[in-house]
């Protein structure tokens, strides 16, 4: 099915979780020192709570036995000070863990997220912005899982394990020996456990990516979904996800609940023999009584960290299925990079645009690199062999159908993509050796679908960039045409922006791109794709005499369908199906009578006829 | 607790296996605390009579088939309680995005979407753990707790009542801590709603952020809400990690007394050695089961928090929803209506300009436009009829309110003040499916979503033939495009439609909402991005499939409205002009003054 081309959350077959837990561990190399004090204290905390059941034992067999009341008391004050350490050593322990837990959380996430950023569009093309989501927060907290509950704790069952195995040898290395005897029943049950849990957490996190991807969907597109009575199919295909989800979930219950008593039962089998043959050897003074009894308490003791790590390797288990996620994106190689040694631009810079025979598809695994691997003829070209400049300073217009080609060609030129035949230049260097943040710089696109953040209107138009003042935001909104409207809303510059614009006009929303290309103020190329395409004609017309003013001096390119959006400019370029099939001043293309020409009648003689 | 009443609903189903996951959990307490009874005659035989080996071979074997029994009897606890617990996360889930499904516009604008995804998938996991793990953990230690020191009191009453007292001290402190953990677990809560907010509207504006280079400062911004949702989570961790620690010292404390009484008391031969024993043993056997309660009070109040948050949802009453007494069989004809119509946004929370608003400052349930002087109108007076099958232009400037004005017809909003009227009924007296079925949308801001475009073209009428979808296809001149894709009409497109383009886009929404066949059609200018001539092609198209229907098309070009039966000029929410484009140009007022713009430019370019 072909939505597969969209769906990389598929289970991951082989595990690779050495190579996993080696990448973890560089996050968490940075802070070995504290988890070496957590470590510390966990031992501490470990050895001083051995200390209560040989306490009783010593209790039992020495003052107790003998009748002896005021022996206790020495007795009880160790004990009292053995706990008051351990209450200590936890939850120092606890506490560092998870601020390292925390620490390492933050770390990932933004590292995540940088990755991300350094993305290509097309990267954002193929995945669903829910499952991006699902990469920064679910699966990010199931590593952070992996820290508190995987490193430092991990161990301090594993040691405090191996203390009680090494106390009850030391003391009895016979009654130790038949605790012993279940073992290997405890490895070979866990081992069956662990490659069951596997495969199930890699199904509960796949779906519940799933879900989150479909939500993200439904809820931004709640509307469409209610104005065409499509809540009860949207409502049935989430709750299959969510079914699915349930699915797994019951599953890894069920093996819980299989694996839990088991491990109970062979911990009484233990006891059990215990009482059997250590019954024996009580007779045979080869154990007191009372060592016997702390024996019993050993035995129980031991199974409470093997339950522990049992479980915690489960948090582990799921842990990895995320690693594995998280990985797998950030081993995403970004396929639009910055050259190693880039080269700059002369400055001051001109402004000269060159397209060199460029060819583009939005297929570039199909394309290969050099782009041979599709045949000139293929559809998915979206531009084939496009050649022309742009000299320093000129107005150039883009028409053609919808379709033709106009928002990929500007794309190529913010490289938002790359091409995969040919060149661009952007005063004679190809804009592949620039970095991107210089390229940017000079070039200011304004995307045919404005998006809006929430924030205030000010932040909206300068972003992040606090070097643009307040004064410059209102001077760009001015001369967008913005600052009417922004004026009249309560708050003005400071009125509350809602996700995605959505409590603005449409035409507003397009007003405050515009503005915000202004307020940036691009050096040499502005482009603007379909900027206006929602904005009444008065104001349009407004907006082009300040905007002639503006964008005198600088290269601009413009996108348009209603033809007088472009009565400025010197050139204009025609795009038919990715090829550039008319290039020239207005006059020019209306005598060649070509498909400017018929563009042009079209609209002239549609608004005469009324 | 009293959060907890919305969860009633959804635990009821399941009474039953709770009540069985209940039984097994008593019973299981029960068979465990015999263990104990049972080593206790084995050293107290094994103290007085010396080794009989037949008995040990008995008590052995007891041991077994208790654990045995205990064993099953978990099982059944494990996948009655916590598997109900997926049962009721499983339709809470459903609960809430049905929920979702009928809230209005007045809620999602509100709302960030990344937030509310965490309420669907986070919180809910939250209180899931807290009704699975959390109440069986909670029942098993109870009863756990109960058996105990039932049997201690048999054992030894002096002790015992030490013990009993002294536990109910856990309690007070759990108390205390547990409420400020809750405090503070919302807090985080939120944050990292705030955390997935960031990142949706980054990645969903990621071309723009990219075009102003703007990556750095987006991560910075990113890194500084994650660092605020650490320290938040420190101070979490700060009291819920004293929980545990807590509870193993104040068990410890008890053993102590234990000792210490005990020891006397066997010195004093009030009490055996193996009376001691035994008492030590449950002790040891109290201790999981009240570790357990602390880790069930940490769930708690996550839970808690996260119930607060789920319940903000699932309380909501939809302000846009059917009557109760609206018309069954209701099938719209076209006939429309406003009759001083008058609609104001509520501004209230934008009014302090806060951009920094955190999202749990989102407005209550019910906010109400009441905060005088914070609302202004957006449409006011508005008047006008269209018979059925008759057709309405829609002009004005940007901001002027045509798509506020359209979006009260298919009922996204509800007018403040007048009437709108279908088919000489009130919109809000009728079922909402069947007056949405009877209207033919297309949304200014186009939605697509990541399906094949057949699918997206069906949206609205899933049982379309494949000759109505080659005549929609056609209609929506998108038929040209889709030969040249890889998949055709099954070609998959990306959210929101990011692999068309802009005009591809358009045509894709304006043929589903033809494909449904609608008694109304609104075009809020849906030809914005289509190129002069295919534009041409489609009004030309629609124009015949519009015979017999109502239309109303919002447009910046007079040339696609100037055909219509009758055309209004909104200004400022008022409509300033009326008629049809001869009678407007005659009248030579503000319709007339646009007509000549786009003429004289177009003049202008003919010279
Ligand atoms: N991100 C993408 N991935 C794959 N294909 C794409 C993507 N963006 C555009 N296309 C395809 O490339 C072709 C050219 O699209 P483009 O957006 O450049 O057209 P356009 O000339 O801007 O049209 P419009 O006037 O409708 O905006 C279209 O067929 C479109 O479906
Ligand atoms: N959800 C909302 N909350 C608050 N104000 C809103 C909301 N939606 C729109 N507005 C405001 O209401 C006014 C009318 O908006 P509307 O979208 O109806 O304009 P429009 O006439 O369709 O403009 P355009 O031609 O730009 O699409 C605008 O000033 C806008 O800022
Ligand atoms: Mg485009
Ligand atoms: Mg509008």
């Amino acid at each position: 099915m072909s939505r597969s081309q969209f769906d990389d959350d598929e289970i991951l077959g082989k595990a690779y979780d050495a190579t996993l837990v080696r990448r973890l561990g560089v996050f968490v190399a940075p802070y070995w020192r504290r988890l070496a004090l957590a470590t510390a204290l966990m031992f501490g905390g470990a050895a001083v709570e051995l200390a209560p059941p040989f306490l009783v034992k010593q209790a039992i067999d020495g003052p107790i036995a003998a009748r002896d009341p005021a022996g206790v008391l020495p007795l009880f004050g160790l004990y009292a000070a053995a706990l008051l350490a351990a209450f200590g050593f936890r939850y120092g322990q606890t506490y560092i863990v998870h601020s390292v837990g925390q620490q390492v959380m933050v770390d990932i996430r933004t590292r995540i997220f940088s990755h991300i950023q350094r993305m290509s569009l097309a990267f954002f093309d193929r995945n669903p912005v829910g499952r991006l989501i699902t990469r920064l927060t679910n699966d990010v907290d199931a590593l952070n899982e992996f820290i508190t509950q995987g490193t430092v704790a991990l161990l301090g069952d594993l040691v405090r394990l191996l203390f009680i195995v090494i106390t009850m040898l030391l003391l009895n290395w016979r009654l130790a020996l038949i605790s012993f005897i279940v073992f290997p029943a405890v490895m070979l049950a866990s081992s069956v456990f662990q490659r069951i849990m596997r495969g199930v957490y890699r199904r509960v996190r796949q779906r519940i990516a799933r879900i989150n991807a479909f939500l993200n969907e439904q809820i931004s597109g709640v509307l469409v979904t209610q104005l065409f009575n499509r809540e009860e199919q949207s409502r049935i295909r989430f709750a299959e996800l969510s079914r699915d989800y349930l699915a797994a979930q019951l599953e890894s219950n069920r093996t819980f609940a299989v694996f839990f008593p088991l491990i109970n039962f062979l911990s009484v089998t233990a006891m059990a023999l215990l009482l059997y043959f250590g019954g024996q050897a009580v007779l045979a003074d080869v154990a007191t009584l009372g060592m016997l009894v702390a024996f019993i308490q050993y035995t129980d003791q031991a199974f409470q960290p093997i339950r522990q790590i049992a479980e915690r390797y489960n948090t582990f288990q799921s842990a990895m299925a995320s690693a594995e996620r998280v990985f797998r994106v950030l081993d995403t190689p970004a396929t639009v990079v910055d050259p190693d040694h880039p080269r700059s631009l002369p400055s001051p810079v001109r402004g000269e645009i060159t397209f060199e025979n460029v060819w583009f598809t939005y297929d570039a695994e199909a394309a290969g690199p050099d782009g041979s691997g599709l045949a000139d003829s293929d559809d998915r070209w979206v531009l084939r062999g496009i050649s022309f400049t742009i000299p320093a300073g000129q107005a150039v217009a883009v028409v053609g159908a919808t379709g033709a080609g106009k928002t990929s060609l500007v794309s190529l030129m913010a490289r938002f993509y790359d091409v995969q035949r040919g060149s661009i230049k952007l005063d004679g260097i190809d804009i592949r050796e620039l970095r991107q943040a210089e390229l940017r710089r000079h070039v200011s696109a304004v995307p045919q679908d404005p998006v809006c953040f929430s924030g205030s209107i000010a932040s909206n138009i300068r972003l992040h960039d606090d070097s643009i003042s307040d004064e410059q935001v209102r001077r760009a909104a001015e001369i967008a045409c913005a600052a009417p409207f922004i004026e009249r809303l309560p708050g003005g510059y400071e009125y509350e922006v809602r996700e995605r614009g959505s409590n603005l006009s449409v035409g507003q929303r397009q007003l405050l791109a515009f503005a915000r290309a202004i307020a940036f103020n691009p050096e040499v190329l502005l482009i603007l794709d379909e900027a206006t395409s929602s904005v009444d004609a008065e104001t349009e017309a407004l907006m082009q005499e300040a905007l002639a003013r503006l964008i005198r001096g600088r290269t601009s390119i413009v996108i348009a369908h209603r033809l007088s959006t472009i009565r400025h400019v010197d050139r204009i370029l025609v795009l038919h199906k990715g090829r550039l099939v008319e290039d020239g001043s207005h006059e020019e293309l209306l005598a060649k009578r070509g498909y400017y020409y018929r563009l042009y009648q079209l609209q002239f003689a549609e608004e005469v006829r009324g | 607790m009293d959060q907890f009443h919305h969860l009633w609903p959804f635990v009821r189903r399941y009474r039953r296996r709770l009540l069985i996951g209940a039984l097994c959990a008593m019973a299981a307490t029960a068979v465990a605390a015999m263990i104990p009874q049972i080593v206790r005659f084995a050293v107290d035989d094994l103290n007085t009579r010396g080794v009989v080996l037949d008995r040990l071979l008995q008590y052995g074997g007891l041991l077994l088939l208790t654990a045995l029994v205990e064993g099953v009897l978990r099982y059944g606890q494990r996948t009655q309680i916590i598997g109900t617990s997926h049962l009721i996360d499983f339709d809470m889930r459903e609960a809430l995005f049905a929920k979702l499904l009928t809230l209005d516009q007045g809620f999602f604008t509100t709302m960030h979407t990344g937030d509310l995804m965490t309420r669907v998938t986070n919180d809910l996991s939250a209180v899931r753990m807290f009704l699975g793990p959390g109440v069986s953990n909670l029942l098993g230690s109870m009863l756990l707790l109960l058996t105990a020191a039932t049997l201690m009191f048999l054992t030894n009453p002096t002790l015992a009542a030490i013990v009993v007292l002294l536990l109910p001290m856990a309690a007070v402190l759990f108390v205390v801590i547990g409420g400020r953990m809750r405090v503070i677990f919302r807090k985080v809560q939120d944050q990292f709603g705030e955390i997935s907010t960031r990142a949706q509207e980054n990645f969903s504006g990621i071309r723009t952020i990219k075009a102003y280079a703007q990556e750095d400062a987006e991560i910075r911004v990113f890194r500084e809400a994650n660092e605020r949702y650490r320290a938040l989570n420190l101070r979490y961790v700060l009291l819920s990690g004293m929980l545990w620690p807590i509870i193993g010292l104040m068990l410890g404390a008890i053993g102590a007394f234990v000792l210490l009484v005990g020891g006397r008391m066997v010195a004093a031969g009030e009490m055996t050695v193996g009376e001691l024993v035994l008492f030590n043993a449950y002790l040891a056997q109290l201790a999981w089961p009240v570790i357990a309660l602390g880790w069930t009070v940490d769930l708690y109040q996550q839970g808690a928090a996260s119930l607060v948050r789920i319940s903000e949802v699932l309380q909501r009453r939809p302000a846009i929803a059917s009557p109760p007494d609206a018309p069954r069989d209701f099938v719209v004809r076209g006939e429309v209506e406003f009759r001083n119509v008058g609609l104001r946004f509520s501004y209230s929370q934008s009014a302090n300009g806060d951009s920094s608003a955190h999202p749990a400052s989102a407005p209550s349930p019910h906010a109400q436009p009441s905060v005088a002087g914070a609302s202004e109108w957006v449409l006011r007076h508005i008047s006008f009829r269209i018979p059925q099958g008759g057709s309405l232009g829609i002009v004005g400037a940007t901001g002027a309110g045509k798509t506020t004005l359209v979006n009260l017809l298919a009922r996204v909003r509800d007018p403040d003040e007048g009437q709108v009227l279908v088919d000489g009924f009130d919109v809000r007296t009728l079922p909402l499916a069947a007056l949405r079925r009877g209207i033919g949308y297309v949304p200014q801001d186009t939605f697509l979503f990541s399906v094949p475009i057949r699918e997206n073209v069906t949206f609205g009428r899933p049982d379309a033939t494949e000759e109505q979808i080659a005549h929609a296809l056609a209609v929506s001149r998108l038929v040209n495009d889709i030969e040249q894709f890889p998949n055709g009409i099954d070609t998959l497109i990306g959210e929101r439609g990011v692999t068309l383009s802009g005009g591809q886009k358009q045509r894709t929404a304006i043929a589903r909402a033809i494909l449904r066949d609608p008694a109304i059609l609104i075009l809020d200018d849906a030809l914005s991005s289509v190129d002069a001539h295919t534009a041409a092609e489609i009004l030309a198209g629609l124009r015949s499939i519009m015979k017999g229907r109502t239309s109303i098309i919002i447009a910046q070009r007079i040339a696609t409205v100037k055909d219509a039966d009758q055309i209004i000029v909104l200004h400022n929410g008022e409509i300033v002009e009326r008629g049809t484009h001869r009678e407007l140009l005659e009248r030579g007022g503000r319709y007339a003054d646009m007509y000549r713009r786009e003429l004289l430019r177009a003049e202008l370019e003919e010279e």
